[in-house]
């Protein structure tokens, strides 16, 4: 297990330095000159422009730069927002949060219904179930999720009024963001003033549904799929006509027998979907007016603060390579060939 | 002369020919046991008719603005117009031309970017297939840098350095997607090599371009088509995704995205404007989906004997 | 009476129009302490049956017989609930591959105690101990710390002794062992089958050998059954029956053994193969490839016929044939 670990290790750090390449590199392929795009200024004064060179190191031959860029990251320096001047670090630190709960929120989502649609398709093999479920994931599979979240918006927020249209919490309450969670901190607010936050968590609960849904709708028809076809398969192994044949119950042929070893590349599948999920925050924070980290990069895209996108960038690819290293030393866990190997 | 002396080899040739059916027949029949992949040829073959001959077809052009009928409703609910079919946008343009315009450039898009990573995409899987020490090391590795950025934000990463535009858009979407075509290649190439066909035509003095091309690649072909298939609708996805944060083909080009963008603030008030683009998109990706499944039972021998 | 008793059993697969007959009017007997062996050639239905006696055909084949009863209980009728109580406990079986008949996410260890605590309710520290006292009947050694090992830890013949140990956890009637030898190493098999052969011995037990290889029959059976396309085509004692095969078709399969084509006899080969779902021919299955067939037999079904030492399904039984030297 140990030497697993390490070789993961070995792929994950050579990874991070390619990537930490390619965000170097974003900022330095724009074409035109870089300073006139950021300042968003045509003939910039001549001084005030070597200054801007030599601010960000851009007067510098490549090599340094790239040095000097990766001698920051390690001070922890991201770089600060050119419109805010707040460090990237902190805004990230800030917004985080709020994609975190939308994003875990989705995946819980995605994963409870899908393995429960997978195995019961899977189980029901042929029947109307096991088509519906199919032909509706294909649905999710291929679902334009931007206008899924419009669909769902104009449905149950403006036509029937049951959500609010975006934000994460209504005006009216007064809720300090302590975890930066909103379900949590607006329960800890409630419980504080249960007078003035009265159904502060509901109204939490409620922003929270629609984005939450749109998306892990993808998600959701990725892990059914993957589970059906994991669950067929596994069917077929000899060890499930073993268990059979010892006179098990079905739920434990099932459960015991089949599922474990079916969930193991589901679980791979899983943890892939992190990068969906970051992708997909991009357009469901758009839609909803999320204020996390998806509509921070947007934004920061649409007034071209470089620093930003380009650490933002960063940070989540990073957070997408530790998760799936994360899942790839659970795979070795639940998979025991490869937890022995050496 | 020559046809007296080929008519009696012609006989056995075209006796065999009844008793295999031919490989073109042999797939027609695997793909069309699935309903759903010919429903989806069905739909994918009106709507590449129509991108072809949107001219003739379009009832008007996509961007005239009829100052008079600012969302108009679709003719068959109340205060439609059998002028405009579909309806009309907020600028007064015919949506249903729209739409067939937009069919267009989200096929072209998606074309383009696919081809743009596959032939790319397959090179460099051969190439890390064949020399898998240092060049395949590299190549991979590369590839794992790619994959770990989710491909909608290094696709809008790139959109915000190029800048907004159908080219770019394209670049993005293609360079986005080729990390898959890399991978696929390589992993199917890299069991082929094992096989004892290789060995004989590489002992057969086959050189190195015809191995990868000749003898390796067509063998490959089939979980590649299913991939193509399948990336190609992801690509329609993009672009609309693209178009729809604004990043993609400008207005007032009609791209069914772009036509999304600033359909939110008539939710209220105009439903076509916001359902009509997206469904055309849903439809359009969930039939390429289920041609792509279609393609995967008739070209995967492995599948077809499971299912 | 019979332990296991089979009377005209059918196992149908594929859609109701257009079935297709894996297993067709067998007949079977298996008393108890005695060694059956069956025959045949792969496709043959040997496995199908005892599959489709077992349940574990899950709904997939359709099965029909006149009688089909082990312990006196019909299992025909009975619930699945009830049959999940016989399973697994009074018949046991073993499986061709013991690499992957194991499942490779649980230990050795667990998955013998798992039969033990399903059937017998054991737990705790009395049921480690039966699990050890299994492992050490079916002489695994170093039993204690293989309980830990995982499947893909063990080589194939490891593998067969823990299925066996699976298998015999709660001292089971009937053994099936359905190709127990095929895939391990040759030197491998001869220890395999003694330990199965000593254990029968040991505990009384009936043992169902489902094979295609006529050696370990000989060996080890008392009687045989030889199967073909889904039939019995000859059953006997063993003997008798590897003496003095009168079915063209057993006669064949013997003459494929190295010993017993020895000397004067005429090597009969049989062309062709097993008829599939598609080209069954409509009179004796074996008439496309027996060369004794006639007229009748490419018309007409021959039905079993019992003789003074066993059954055979043909018209034409080779009794006083005696080969030409």
């Amino acid at each position: 297990m140990f030497f697993f670990i390490l070789r993961r290790l070995g792929v994950l750090i050579p990874t991070f330095f390619g990537i930490t390449l390619i965000t170097f590199s974003l900022i330095r392929m724009i074409p035109g000159d870089p300073i006139e795009v950021m300042m968003g200024e045509r003939s910039l004064d001549p001084a005030l422009h070597a200054a801007a060179m030599k601010r960000l190191g851009l007067d510098q031959p490549l090599y340094i730069q790239y040095f000097d860029y990766i001698g920051n990251l390690f001070q922890g320096n991201l770089g600060a927002s050119l419109k805010t001047q707040q460090s990237v670090w902190s805004e990230f630190t800030t917004l985080f949060p709020a994609t975190l709960e939308l994003a875990l929120c989705a995946l819980v989502f995605a994963t409870v219904c899908g393995l429960l649609a997978g195995v019961v398709a899977a189980i029901k093999r042929g029947s109307i179930f096991d088509h519906g479920v199919m032909g509706i994931s294909l649905t999710g599979f291929s679902m334009p999720i931007f206008w899924w979240g419009l669909i769902l918006i104009m449905l149950f927020s403006v036509q029937l009024g049951w959500t609010p249209v975006s934000g994460r919490l209504d005006l009216a309450f007064d809720v300090q963001p302590q975890t930066g969670f909103m379900l949590i901190d607006a329960w800890r607010a409630e419980m504080a003033d249960p007078e003035y936050n009265a159904g502060a968590f509901k109204d939490a609960v409620m922003h929270l549904i629609l984005p939450a849904i749109v998306l892990g709708t993808i998600p959701l028809a990725v892990i059914a799929r993957m589970t059906r076809s994991s669950m067929l398969e596994v069917l077929r192994e000899d060890y499930v006509r073993t268990a059979r044949a010892k006179g098990l119950s079905p739920a434990r042929v099932i459960f015991i027998h089949t599922l474990r070893n079916a969930l193991i590349p589901v679980l791979t599948v899983i943890g892939l979907q992190v990068g969906t999920l970051m992708g997909g925050a991009v357009l469901t924070e758009t839609i909803f007016s999320w204020p996390g980290i998806g509509k921070w990069l947007i934004d920061a895209i649409g007034r071209r603060d470089y620093p930003v996108v380009q650490n933002g960038i960063l940070i989540v690819a990073t957070l997408v390579i530790l998760t799936n290293f994360i899942v790839d030393i659970l795979y070795g866990i639940a998979n025991p060939r490869i937890r022995h190997a050496k | 002369m020559t046809s007296i002396s080929t008519a009696p080899t012609a006989a056995p040739v075209e006796e065999l020919a009844a008793g295999y059916p031919s490989p073109l027949k042999e797939f027609w029949q695997g793909f069309s046991h699935n309903k759903g992949a010919v429903a989806g040829l069905v739909f994918m073959s009106i709507v590449a008719f129509c991108a072809l001959f949107a001219p003739w077809i379009a009832p008007y052009d996509p961007i005239e603005q009829f100052r008079d009928y600012f969302l108009t409703p679709p003719a068959w609910a109340d205060g439609g117009s059998s002028q405009f079919l579909l309806g009309t946008d907020e600028l007064g343009r015919d949506i249903l031309s729209r739409l067939i315009y937009g069919a267009r450039l989200s096929l072209l898009i998606g074309l383009v970017s696919v081809v743009m990573a596959l032939i790319p995409g397959v090179v460099m899987g051969l190439l890390a297939a064949f020399f898998p020490k240092a060049l395949g090391t590299v190549i991979m590795r590369l590839m794992d840098v790619m994959m770990a950025l989710p491909s909608l934000l290094l696709a809008v990463a790139i959109m915000a350095i190029l800048g907004p535009g159908l080219v770019n858009a394209m670049i993005a979407i293609a360079v986005v997607s080729l990390p898959a075509y890399v991978r696929l290649t390589r992993a199917s190439a890299m069991t082929e090599l094992n096989r004892d066909y290789v060995t004989a035509s590489r002992v057969a003095g086959a050189g190195l371009l015809r191995l990868m091309f000749v003898t390796v690649l067509p063998n490959c072909m089939a979980p590649l088509i299913v991939h193509a298939t399948m990336s190609f609708s992801s690509a329609i996805l993009e672009i609309a995704a693209l178009g729809f944060l604004g990043l993609g083909v400008q207005p007032p080009t009609p791209e069914w995205g772009t036509m999304l963008a600033s359909a939110r603030d008539y939710m209220d008030s105009a439903w076509w404007v916001v359902t009509l683009p997206g469904l055309t998109i849903l439809v359009s990706v969930l039939s390429i989906n289920l041609m792509g499944d279609g393609l995967r039972d008739a070209l995967d021998p492995k599948m077809k004997r499971a299912a | 009476m019979s332990l296991l008793q089979i009377k005209n059993l059918s196992v149908e697969f594929g859609s109701e129009k257009n079935p297709f007959r894996a297993v067709e009017g067998l007949d079977l007997s298996v008393d108890q302490g005695e060694i059956v062996g069956i025959v045949g050639e792969s496709g043959s239905g040997k496995s199908v049956t005892m599959m489709a006696m077992m349940g574990l055909l899950e709904g997939q084949g359709r099965i029909v017989a006149d009688e089909l009863t082990f312990d006196g209980k019909n299992l025909l009728t009975i619930s699945a609930r009830e049959r999940r109580k016989i399973v697994g406990k009074d018949i046991a079986m073993i499986f061709q591959d013991p690499m992957t008949s194991l499942n490779p996410s649980y230990t050795v260890g667990y998955q013998i105690m798992e039969v033990l605590k399903v059937h017998q309710g054991l737990r705790g520290a009395e049921l480690r101990a039966r699990a050890l006292e299994l492992m050490e009947l079916v002489e695994i050694p170093a039993a204690k710390t293989r309980l830990e090992a995982y499947p893909h830890q063990l080589s194939g013949g490891m593998s067969q002794r823990v299925m066996i140990a699976v298998a015999l956890a709660c001292n089971p009637k009937l053994l099936i062992a359905d190709e127990p030898t095929t895939a391990l190493d040759v030197t491998i098999q001869a220890q395999i089958m003694d330990l199965l052969v000593n254990l029968q011995k040991e505990r009384n037990m009936a043992l169902l050998m489902i094979t295609h290889d006529l050696a370990v029959i000989a060996e080890v059976a008392h009687r045989v059954a030889v199967m073909y396309a889904g039939q019995v085509a000859e059953e006997g004692s063993v003997p008798q029956l590897f003496r003095h095969p009168v079915h063209p078709y057993t006669q064949a399969l013997l003459s494929s053994i190295p010993e017993h084509s020895k000397g004067a006899r005429r090597l009969v080969t049989l062309p062709g193969i097993v008829p599939g779902q598609y080209d069954r021919p409509s009179g004796c299955l074996l008439s496309p490839r027996c060369p004794y067939a006639q007229e009748r037999c490419r018309n007409e079904r021959p039905g079993i016929t019992a003789h003074e030492h066993g059954a055979v399904r043909c018209f034409y039984p080779l009794f006083e044939k005696k080969e030409a030297p």
